[in-house]
């Protein structure tokens, strides 16, 4: 978002969830902040980048999240206020570093957001961060509207000042990423001096060297539990746990995060505000014991509404077990009795769907005519719209020719994936070309162990495919195994010059960096080569060439070969608008249907810029969607597709 | 003939194991390519009737629509088919000299066709280490290095796909029987496809009686020789039993029964030892190693020997009695081994919608053929 350092302390400003949160920190005095791109939570750096020369801070886009954390660990250490932002799957590539730096402690604010995707709208997974406060002991906060977004990422500054950790910082989807108005605060004026202090003794968490060892953990974690235990305290006297309804509900509704607007509606529209009591907590590891305990008593009934894992429900069962002799049994519902789904994200017909049931009170979202009707004009009037590249991506052509080489070598061949826009290798976009996808890096990992399969009898040819970014990320440590152990495979480096599936972040391989500074680029070719490897570099859309160089990789039965496929994404600032060529079909010449042809452009290749004109019989060009890069031109079959250099 | 589709194509030769790797089906179109020697299907294609599998020798061939189109008549049950004269030939003074597998005859014909003009270029085959590559040949001087026998199985028609795609006309093809089986199919044009015109003038058929594949034989003779270096390959006749390859330096015999199991399935049910579709059709003579046995089929064929003949290019002989007896019996064996084995393994006449079949030949000739001696 522009100009958010600009507007003054009582502004109101329509603003994204993860606007509202940087502007939190900002109004924190934040002076370093660090992350990973990762949707849902890309524009909280992004924005804090474009305000970091104004407000002297300094902002990074890091390696990989654990690095992230590491940067901004230091900063604290350091005595400034400091910030790590990822997605939730970053909080399992911090994770190592994370019980470390729980355990011993922070000394400037320090502050972790994690932003999750409920219903992996934009992930390879359902998972989420929330467990890691409560496995490694430290506190976490999650914002229930956008208000509180800002508000709550300023407090979690002071609260982690107060008891000397870091705070988890929890936002979703729809928090992150829809808006609403905001009440901007003050910005401070920060002049703190970075001062790192280590000559103390051991035990002196401000003034001692920062050391976890065997000898200083059981001290280390005492002092961790009773930081905890004063969080509590806090949490107990907090604003941010509210409560709207009858002092005795019938039913007591618990939840957290976006969750909580989902609730206020389905309350609403039901108009059950006499017998339900909602319960938004804002903090919820540790939970407050003696708000929650005054809640609980007060009713029969517990529904516990949150995204994903039942982290809230099983904690406060087993706080509800821990004081029964005071308030007796209660009958809980929520994911674990299937009131609410395990899998996929919420929103407020789910929480309608549970109240009905719990109280008895008749709701039907839509009519059944309506939902027939609905399903049945979607099954003959929409047609399927698959998941593809964007017109002109390098990874079309990339997929194409790996497809290609794969179905002509001398074996069978499979791709391992990893994550990017070149996930959708996967599909047919992609030519599902993509056989396994898992996480950052793990493409080249199991193609580590897969290409030493062949020792015991596996006959198949191993290819691995990763982006720019994650090569930097995580592929280098696998592809040192892969070397070092003598393992068959070829990978290749899709190098699109950007992280561009998060949208087209800066990461080592470029010379520009997050706060528009100019830096040295590191060389992924150069990399590969020092460590051992066969490295060829090749532009995808030459497809002659690409396919000659990938055959001879596939051929070759030794060690790991590297083919790093070079051009620049579509979307690229650099490229966007400017055509290549002007393309066009003859349709003299297109074969169309017919033998010889059938439609390849269109059926297989399927590049948004191509249409079929199904009167005509004959492939077309949208001239509006179409980037102009020339690659359909090398793949038809008759040579009616026509490409003319743009002066 | 019945025509289906590249999902036939895959199911009825591919995973029946009978490909040939003849190229027929490669370079037609985006979706069968080959890549050292092997074909494979890079992209799917759902067409119900297609080429590839029109022309592929291995899928509903009809003999007798071959033949009726071809010469006008049914399926010759004879073990040579069709023939106008049987001959004794070899190269002549005024062919370039070489290093021809025996003769010379084949390399003589295509280079005088080429320099009279009797056609414009030629679909021939070469040879790299042990990969068969195609070639189309523009320069008389480029003909001799495609000559001698590659004993392994060769994609030579994708060449002559590439030069039909490329509007080139009058070509020359030399190629083994599934490889003019293919092409005598290409040139009826089984789809009635309406812009049509045959690129072909003549058409030299070499005798076979099986291929080996390229891929396995590789790594059998890798470890006993260099195979860049070989010079030639020879199976010398009966009671020999071994492939001889010589390089420069070296010359190693393998027993045939080491060989054998590298033979396609596909040959296995080939009923065609002499190219019997062919202009003219050319293999050894036994016993006598610079000369070739030669069968002339048609009036052009005819024409094109005559005129070699006259023109010093072609030496020709009676063929002695006793060579074509020998050479009958063994064609003849040869169709009698394939109707057996496509019988046995369900591949000939079958009926039926959904049940394809690899031949097709009217009854009272499969008789006539398996009829004991």
């Amino acid at each position: 978002m522009e100009n958010l350092a600009e507007e003054k302390k009582g502004t109101t400003l329509l603003m994204m969830g993860n606007d509202a949160i940087a502007r939190g920190a900002m109004e924190a005095g934040v002076r370093v902040a660090a992350g990973y791109p990762g949707t849902p939570s890309s524009e909280i750096i992004e924005d804090l980048a474009s305000v970091s020369k104004q407000l002297n801070m300094y902002v990074e886009w890091s390696v990989n999240e654990k690095v992230a954390l590491e940067v901004a660990a230091s900063a604290s250490y350091a005595g400034l206020r400091s910030m790590a932002v990822m997605k939730q799957v970053g909080v399992n590539v911090a994770s190592d570093f994370l019980l470390h730096l729980a355990q011993y402690g922070t000394r400037g604010g320090m502050v972790l957001v994690t932003c999750e995707d409920p219903g992996a709208l934009s992930s390879t997974n359902e998972g989420e961060s929330r467990p890691y406060s409560k496995m490694m002991e430290f506190p976490l906060i999650e914002p229930g509207n956008f208000q509180e977004a800002k508000d709550m990422t300023k407090w979690a500054f002071q609260l982690s000042e107060e008891i000397r950790n870091i705070v988890m910082v929890r936002s979703v989807t729809r928090l992150s990423h829809a808006s609403s108005n905001v009440v901007l605060g003050e910005l401070p004026e920060i002049n703190t001096q970075p001062e790192f202090r280590y000559h103390s003794n051991l035990m002196d968490t401000m003034e001692g060297p920062i050391i976890n060892l065997p000898g200083t953990v059981s001290f280390l974690h005492r002092s961790q539990q009773e930081k905890l235990k004063r969080v509590a305290e806090i949490y107990d006297e907090c604003s941010f746990n509210v409560y709207t309804g009858p002092d005795r509900p019938e039913l007591l509704l618990i939840t957290s995060s976006a969750c909580n607007l989902y609730s206020r509606e389905a309350i609403q529209i039901l108009g059950v505000q006499e017998r339900v009591g909602i319960l938004k907590l804002g903090t919820t590891w540790p939970l407050p014991p003696k708000l929650l305990e005054k809640h609980l008593a007060s009713t029969e009934n517990v529904l516990v509404v949150e995204e994903v894992l039942p982290f809230m429900e099983d904690n406060i069962k087993a706080f509800t077990a821990s004081i029964g002799v005071r308030i007796g049994v209660k009958r809980f519902y929520g994911k674990a009795d299937g009131t609410i789904p395990m899998v996929g994200e919420s929103n407020p017909d789910v929480v309608l769907n549970a109240l009905s049931k719990i109280l008895s009170v008749k709701y039907e979202h839509v009519s059944t005519d309506y939902s027939k009707k609905a399903a049945e004009i979607a099954e003959k009037g929409a047609p399927p719209r698959a998941l593809t590249f964007c017109p002109g991506c390098p990874h079309r052509a990339s997929f194409w020719t790996i497809h290609t080489t794969l179905a002509l070598g001398d074996r069978e061949g499979f791709v391992c994936g990893d994550i990017g826009c070149y996930s959708l290798g996967a599909i047919s976009s992609g030519f599902d070309t993509l056989k396994t996808l898992h996480s950052m890096g793990s493409g080249t990992g199991l193609a580590s162990g897969f290409g030493k399969l062949g020792n015991l009898g596996l006959n198949k040819t191993v290819f691995s495919v990763c982006g720019d970014s994650t090569f930097y990320h995580a592929v280098m440590p696998s592809l040192v195994n892969a070397i070092h152990n003598r393992a068959d495979l070829t990978l290749i480096v899709l190098d699109n010059s950007g992280t561009a599936m998060t949208g087209f972040q800066a990461h080592p391989g470029l010379e520009v960096n997050a706060t528009g500074d100019n830096v040295p680029a590191v060389d992924i070719p150069a990399i590969c080569r020092a460590m051992g490897a066969k490295v060829s570099v090749c532009d995808p859309f030459e497809i002659e060439k690409t396919q000659t160089v990938l055959l001879k990789a596939a051929d070759d039965r030794e060690g790991v070969k590297v083919v790093v496929l070079r051009q620049i994404c579509a979307l690229s600032p650099e490229k966007k608008g400017k055509k290549l060529y002007d393309m066009s079909v003859d349709e003299d010449i297109c074969i169309g249907e017919n033998c010889g042809c059938n439609r390849l452009c269109t059926r297989i290749f399927k590049c948004p810029g191509l249409i079929w004109d199904n009167e005509k019989k004959k492939a077309g060009i949208d001239e509006v969607i179409c980037t102009g890069c020339g690659v359909c031109a090398s793949i038809c079959p008759s040579g009616a597709i026509k490409k003319k250099e743009v002066k | 003939m019945r025509t289906f589709g590249p999902k036939e194509l895959l199911q009825d030769v591919r995973e029946r194991g009978l490909c040939v790797e003849c190229g027929a089906c490669v370079s037609l179109c985006p979706y069968f390519k080959t890549h050292q020697g092997k074909t494979a299907m890079v992209f799917p294609c759902d067409l119900p009737e297609g080429r590839c599998y029109a022309y592929c020798p291995k899928a509903e061939v009809d003999l007798d629509e071959l033949s009726m189109n071809r010469w006008g008549k049914l399926y010759e049950t004879t073990p040579l088919g069709n023939y106008i004269q049987v001959l004794k030939t070899r190269a002549g003074k005024n062919a370039p000299a070489g290093e021809f597998q025996a003769g010379g005859s084949v390399s003589s014909i295509i280079t005088f066709a080429m320099t009279q003009g009797i056609i414009d270029a030629s679909v021939l085959t070469d040879r790299e280490g042990l990969t068969p590559v195609p070639r189309l040949v523009t320069r008389t001087e480029d003909v001799i290095k495609c000559a001698q026998s590659k004993y392994t199985t060769a994609p030579t028609l994708e060449a002559l796909n590439i030069a039909m795609h490329e509007g080139q006309g009058k070509l020359g093809v030399v190629g083994t029987p599934c490889q003019i089986t293919a092409l005598t199919q290409l040139r009826s044009n089984p789809l009635n496809l309406p812009d049509f015109s045959d690129p072909v003038s003549l058409v030299v058929g070499l005798f076979c009686t099986w291929a080996l594949d390229a891929r396995l034989l590789e790594p059998m003779l890798s470890k006993r020789l260099n195979i860049k270096n070989i010079k030639k390959m020879d199976i010398p006749p009966p009671p020999a039993e071994i492939l001889v390859v010589e390089t420069e330096k070296k010359r190693i015999e393998i027993p045939l029964d080491e060989i054998r199991p590298l033979i396609p399935k596909g040959c296995l049910i080939c009923p065609d030892m002499t190219s019997e579709w062919a202009d003219i059709s050319v293999g050894v003579l036994e016993n006598e190693p610079e000369w070739n046995t030669l069968i002339i089929r048609s009036e052009s064929g005819l024409e094109v020997i005559e005129r070699a003949v006259t023109e010093g290019w072609l030496i020709t002989e009676r063929l002695p009695e006793k060579s074509l007896q020998h050479l009958k019996i063994a064609a003849g064996n040869k169709k009698r081994r394939a109707l057996t084995k496509a019988i046995e393994d369900k591949l000939l006449n079958n009926q039926g919608k959904n049940n394809r079949s690899s031949l097709r030949l009217r009854s009272e000739a499969v008789d006539k053929i398996l009829e004991p001696l």
